[in-house]
């Protein structure tokens, strides 16, 4: 009669599970990146072009309409697409970006194409959220654009882009999980391969409380961030 | 210093048209504190800021120290409005940063001087704005005659020669006001400093104002010296807003119906601390009561201003009395 201890340590999958918690977690962290260096400045261009801040020029406030519009289209296009399909449809331009469409590299084309958008808009609305007087100081003060957003902009919405990069991570995990259906590693990869083709149900519980884990981790890392931002102001 | 000519601005949306400011002159000299009063609505914060282009006018032009500033845009634009301050009613400032990083903001935006010098130059005017102890506070931890305060040292921080205030007590409490009004005045003494602010309450004006532009509809319904406004106010809104703040209210006459005499008396500027009423009933031999009465300073200026009623017998003297009354400085004029 072996020790419950024995049979955990002797469970054969737990490099394989150890391996795909690194590729989740490599896949989460890079297409986060990627996903706020895309979907930051998409997020404050839309802002900027959008309806509060139209120029009294007429020249610049169509021209600004043209851009809100175009890239507002354009991310509620890649937000209505479900991601199994985006995932499908991108195999192509994924292997043309990274030269492979499976394991770690191939999901993170589709992950931040999925992401940025979201994280876009999660942007937009927290600038929308700012008291519109401070950024008519910095019109009075004589501050250009360049100087607004990174003056005024990014550190008032500092902590909610903060919650908004908690929530896109959490949302990343979650595809990531989904990606193992095509061949794209991690734990998700694990849960179909072992837990919905062989029936294997430990790898499968074990899959799925590792995400838990993940998301739970995450989510409170963010909280405390956030709170330790907002004590300052 | 600061000019409009003709300066009107209509709002245009798909179904209709909106007159915020029709056809406004107004000049404003160096050094002076200027005011502007009307109901809400009036357009005082449009008219207010088209003085920094923040509204551009639709008609008409905009000068500073001269130069019309009406088209300008870009670079020429961020530099004008580098040179004139605003304060705000509700202040405006960055929640995320600290009160030293706010005011030190302007000085970024021009970058002038390097970093060392900045922060020199910020706490001067956190000296000037007496929140030196205060600099490494955010906002929300301050009061908001403290954050007013804050504006102020923002504002100033490029040695503007303009500084618009838009509405920058009406957030505050009375005592507050006061020392925020106190501050502006002493700022505009020590600096030389033009002021131009916009309220809806006759209290700021009589406490920092020289002179006074009341607004109407968008329209400029009556200007002058702020003693000459109160003491002979001419438009209907003059008075009403006179009122409001208990300096004039008409209803003397209506209280006392008979065939008496009623004659409002008023006086201002050096002199005024002589006993003038108790000289002028000695020497014209005439009693009065007093129906109503305000007496007190118009920023520096003594001012009184008295209604007054006479026995019935007193018509035919009345004449005698005012030409008196005349002669050691009060103004007159017959009510009834």
């Amino acid at each position: 009669m072996s020790t419950l201890f024995e049979t955990i340590r002797s469970f054969e999958y737990w490099p394989e599970i150890g391996d795909g918690t690194v590729d989740t977690l490599t896949m989460t962290g890079l297409s986060l990146t990627f996903t706020v260096l895309i979907g930051l400045p998409v997020g404050v261009a839309l802002f900027l072009s959008g309806p509060s801040q139209r120029s009294e020029r007429r020249v610049t406030a169509r021209l600004q309409s043209w851009t809100y519009n175009a890239l507002s289209i354009l991310v509620n296009i890649l937000r209505s697409l479900p991601f199994l399909i985006l995932l499908i449809l991108m195999i192509p331009t994924t292997r043309w970006i990274v030269g492979t469409s499976l394991g770690v590299a191939g999901s993170i084309p589709p992950l931040v194409v999925a992401a940025a958008p979201f994280f876009a808009r999660l942007v937009e609305n927290l600038l929308r959220e700012v008291d519109r007087g401070v950024f008519e100081a910095f019109r009075a003060m004589g501050a250009t654009t360049r100087q607004t957003v990174l003056w005024a902009m990014l550190p008032e919405t500092f902590p909610g882009l903060v919650a908004a990069i908690t929530v896109t991570a959490i949302a990343l995990i979650g595809y990531s999980a989904m990606s193992g259906v095509i061949g794209g590693g991690g734990l998700g990869d694990l849960a179909v391969r072992y837990g919905y083709q062989r029936f294997n149900v430990p790898v499968m519980v074990i899959t799925v409380a590792i995400l838990i884990v993940l998301v739970q981790l995450v989510q409170a890392l963010g909280d405390r961030w956030v709170a330790r931002l907002s004590h300052q102001h | 210093m600061i000019e409009t000519r003709g300066v009107g601005k209509t709002y245009y949306s798909p179904t209709a048209e909106f007159q915020a400011l029709q056809d406004v002159d107004i000049q404003v000299s160096a050094g002076e504190v200027f005011g502007i009063i009307g109901r809400s609505g009036a357009g005082k914060s449009t008219l207010l800021r088209t003085l920094n282009l923040l509204e551009r006018p639709t008609t008409g032009r905009v000068l500073i120290e001269g130069a019309d500033v009406t088209d300008l845009d870009g670079e020429p634009l961020r530099r004008l409005r580098q040179r004139i301050g605003i304060i705000f009613q509700h202040f405006n400032l960055l929640k995320s940063r600290t009160v030293h990083e706010n005011v030190r903001l302007p000085l970024r935006v021009s970058g002038q001087l390097d970093r060392a010098a900045q922060d020199q130059r910020v706490a001067e005017l956190l000296e000037l704005v007496g929140l030196t102890r205060n600099a490494r506070k955010f906002p929300h931890q301050l009061s908001g005659g403290e954050r007013q305060r804050v504006g102020i040292a923002r504002a100033l921080a490029n040695r503007p020669q303009i500084l618009l205030c838009d509405e920058a007590t009406s957030a505050l409490d009375p005592e507050t006001t006061q020392s925020i009004l106190e501050l502006l005045l002493e700022i505009n003494r020590k600096l030389n400093l033009t002021i131009v602010l916009i309220t809806h309450g006759m209290d700021v004006i009589r406490t920092v104002a020289d002179r006074v532009a009341i607004l109407d509809h968008g329209r400029v319904v009556e200007s002058g010296t702020v003693v000459e406004v109160f003491l002979n106010p001419r438009h209907e809104v003059t008075r009403s807003l006179l009122a409001q703040s208990g300096v004039e209210s008409d209803t003397a006459t209506a209280l006392t119906p008979d065939d008496s005499p009623v004659v409002r008396l008023t006086y201002h500027g050096p002199g005024s601390e002589q006993a003038l009423l108790s000289r002028l009933t000695r020497e014209s031999g005439l009693d009065f009561a007093i129906l109503e009465a305000s007496v007190g300073h118009l920023k520096a200026i003594p001012y009184g201003r008295f209604t007054v009623r006479l026995p019935p017998a007193a018509r035919d003297r009345l004449p005698a009395m005012l030409h008196l009354a005349e002669q050691i400085g009060i103004r007159h004029e017959i009510l009834r």
